[in-house]
């Protein structure tokens, strides 16, 4: 058994929950999603924007200090099929023409409440069967696989599992008649 | 292939060989070593050991690079495997991938294959029914396959030897079609469950639902210890290997055990080529092994072989077990190896809502669920199908966060704080059909087309039938029926229309019987006509009833060793 497993072992059987430094993404594994989804450095600093917008900053840490952008663009270059890769690649590309379109200035300088509004519109499109339609439908996917992956690698990031609602691998036993007035949470504020 | 059987014929000689460490064959390795016999194991697959090789078992969700996703191009290289519900991004490793071992579908099967030490035992479902004479006494009954050889008086003290050393949760139900076992306290069924549970009572009287037996230990005993196991600790990431021992798996128990006897020598990375039988003794004498690295040839021999591949290996390995006196594969004088092939029908499903105790939820977890014998066509013939089906159940409670509240602050503190659930219960059950085995659903061997270990590759005719669409109608309507009294509203039903292979039950091809004219095995699992042959794996299954069936798979293979030792005794 290997130090991190012993270690991890011992920690589950007295019931605690170690800290113990994870493996993230290697840099390859970000280059190669870069290169494969042929992102450039604006393309890149723009999704991010993007989802930071989508789970911004506040009392706890955003999306963007959490690295989410890399994890998205790890898990289109790995997890999607080639059709929605090149659709989520015509989204990002697309994305500033639609922000001028839509919002009349640049991503950039828009207020927070402005990117807010633009992306919600992007995620609620409904694209029309036209030339158009074909250039909102990708926006559409990828604003709405980008809202998808930026809360999924937000609240499966360390941070959240470790420090604000730590992940147990031991759930507790069951309780088939639990009272939900009982089992209520204090909030959270993010 | 180089034949290179240079060690010394003694050194490659045992008392018995076990081809195949699942959850069968490690109980055979286990019984072997407990009574003395030097026994050889061998696995197909590489070593995995207990505790050491699970490498995701205690990792949390963002050590995945793909949080639990496997890759697009995983998914395109093996889109069999891919259809399994525990095929993920923290299993994918213990499940054997489509290239390891091509076979032909002339009529589409989805086969799913554990090759490593411990099977599929690392990756089962772990629910363990015993059967009862309904099930045993089906075919005869019902006039269909061959009688089974053997009652449930035969197997009731050998479910018990297997289920203290394995352990098995339940409650003792006193269900006349489900046998009450050996077992630790039951995992508790929810509020919406019993209540199910009770309507079904007061509504038919015959129809039951309760909490399903599971191969989890829910109370540590000093024979659970004593193989190195604690308690389940209610994880639900059985299919990473469980590092408490909490479920049953050769890895766990009966393979460490054999091997802490000193009688039994595990080798895996050993692809069984075929049973080598000796025309002047009248018997086999060993096994050839073929490596799997290295692809060079080894023969290993022993008095008696004990075949547990898992059911479609089993046969494919008789098959290819040619000699003079047996051109069509070992034992099979009868002509039935390969036939009457059969599966469980899982394709079907119910679902629905219940709007009562909705002041409740659950919290927690629990290794198993709900589960409902079957009680149709049980007494007598009711239905225009033959046979019936059990179905699982489970009734759980939503919640969480509003995926879509608008972006920004409003998403992030719906997501950090899910809601309390508001909606109904949601309610479920699944199918899980008996079919019937007829010579007309077989597997078989393809000797032109050859697999990366040079094997025949094997060809799959195997399908339902017209019983199976019938059972799948009246599972739909009877489950309805049964929701409906319960109060249960917003009532559906699905088929998934999924191919056979996907229940992973699947059974038959050396079928018991008490005729060598029309089966392959005697009431002791030996080969009518190689009686130092055993199969005890879901091959042997006359019937496939509509238990999950590894629980009868050990019981056969604990029951057939001692058989064996036995005959040996007596010279």
């Amino acid at each position: 058994m290997n130090r991190r497993i012993a270690l991890r072992h011992l920690a589950l059987i007295s019931g605690g929950l170690a800290f113990i430094p994870s493996c993230d993404f290697s840099s390859d594994d970000i280059l190669a999603a870069y290169e494969n989804l042929k992102v450039t450095a604006s393309q890149k600093q723009l999704l991010g924007a993007i989802s930071d917008t989508i789970i911004p900053a506040g009392e706890l840490k955003g999306a963007l200090e959490l690295e989410v952008p890399d994890f998205i663009l790890v898990m289109v270059n790995d997890c999607m099929n080639t059709e929605n890769q090149m659709l989520f690649s015509a989204g990002l590309t697309a994305f500033p023409d639609f922000t001028k379109n839509t919002a009349g200035k640049k991503f950039d300088q828009l207020s927070t409440k402005e990117k807010e509004d633009l992306i919600q519109t992007g995620i609620d499109l409904k694209p029309a069967e036209t030339p158009e339609g074909e250039k909102d439908k990708a926006v559409s996917y990828f604003l709405n696989t980008t809202k998808r992956l930026t809360m999924q690698g937000y609240m499966a990031s360390e941070y959240i599992q470790t420090e604000v609602i730590p992940y147990s691998l031991i759930p507790g036993p069951y309780n088939g008649s639990a009272l939900i007035s009982e089992i209520q949470k204090s909030r959270i504020n993010g | 292939m180089a034949n290179l059987n240079i060690r010394n014929k003694q050194e490659r000689t045992y008392q018995a060989i076990v081809v195949g460490s699942g959850a069968s064959g490690g109980w055979a390795a286990k019984e072997f070593g407990d009574l003395g016999v030097k026994t050889l194991l061998l696995e197909r697959g590489r070593d995995v050991k207990h505790i050491k090789d699970y490498p995701t078992t205690n990792m949390l969700p963002y050590e995945f690079k793909h949080r639990g996703k496997l890759p697009q191009a995983v998914l395109d290289e093996n889109p069999i495997v891919a259809k399994c519900y525990a095929f993920g991004e923290d299993s994918e490793h213990f499940f054997a991938k489509d290239a390891e071992q091509p076979y032909i579908q002339e009529k589409p099967f989805d086969w799913i294959k554990g090759y490593q030490v411990g099977g599929k035992s690392l990756l089962w479902a772990r629910q363990v029914q015993r059967w009862s004479d309904y099930d045993f006494e089906g075919p005869a009954r019902d006039g269909f396959a061959v009688d089974w050889p053997i009652r449930y008086k035969d197997m009731a003290p050998w479910y018990s030897h297997v289920e203290k050393f394995a352990g098995v949760s339940g409650n003792r139900d006193g269900i006349d079609t489900l046998p009450d076992g050996e077992f630790l306290p039951a995992y508790d069924l929810n509020i919406v469950e019993k209540h199910f549970a009770q309507k079904m009572k007061d509504v038919y009287g015959d129809r039951h639902m309760i909490s399903s037996r599971c191969a989890h230990i829910h109370e540590p005993r000093p024979e659970f210890t004593a193989q190195g196991r604690a308690s389940c600790q209610n994880r639900n990431l059985c299919q990473r290997g469980c590092p408490f021992g909490g479920y049953f798996s050769s890895n766990s128990s009966t393979i460490p055990w054999a091997l802490k006897s000193g009688n039994v020598t595990l080798r895996p990375d050993s692809v069984v080529h075929s049973v080598i039988y000796d025309d002047e003794k009248g018997k086999a004498t060993g096994v050839r092994v073929i490596d799997a690295h290295t692809k060079e040839v080894e023969e290993f021999y022993a008095d008696v072989i004990f075949i547990n591949a898992a059911a479609i290996n089993s046969n494919a390995i008789l098959m290819n077990s040619t000699s003079a006196r047996f051109p069509n594969g070992l034992g099979n004088d009868s002509g039935v190896l390969g036939k009457y092939f059969a599966f469980h029908n899982y394709r079907a499903g119910v679902s629905a809502s219940y709007d009562g105790f909705m002041e409740y939820t659950t919290s927690g977890g629990r290794p198993t669920s709900g589960y409902i014998p079957r009680f149709r066509n049980v007494k007598k013939q009711e239905t225009d199908f033959l046979r019936g089906y059990a179905g699982g159940f489970s009734a759980y409670r939503g919640g969480g966060y509003v995926a879509d509240a608008r972006v920004g602050m409003d998403l992030k503190n719906s997501m950090l704080n899910k809601t309390p659930p508001d909606g109904p219960w949601r309610v479920g059950s699944h199918m899980m059909g008996e079919t019937i085995p007829k010579e007309s659903n077989y597997i078989a061997l393809d000797k032109d087309k050859l697999d990366p270990y040079g094997l025949p590759t094997l060809k799959f005719n195997v399908a339902y039938d017209d019983n199976d669409e019938k059972m799948i109608i009246d599972y739909q309507e009877q489950i309805s029926e049964m929701f409906s009294k319960a109060g249960f509203t917003d009532i559906s039903v699905r088929d998934d229309h999924r191919v056979p292979g996907l229940d992973i039950h699947e059974m038959g091809g050396v079928r018991m019987g008490k005729d060598p004219k029309t089966s392959m095995l005697n009431g002791n699992h030996q080969l009518h006509a190689v009686p130092n042959v055993y199969v005890t794996d879901g091959a042997s299954m006359t019937s496939t009833s509509t238990q999950n069936p590894t629980l009868t798979y050990m019981a056969f293979a604990a029951r057939a060793a001692h058989h064996a030792v036995n005959e040996s005794k007596k010279g």
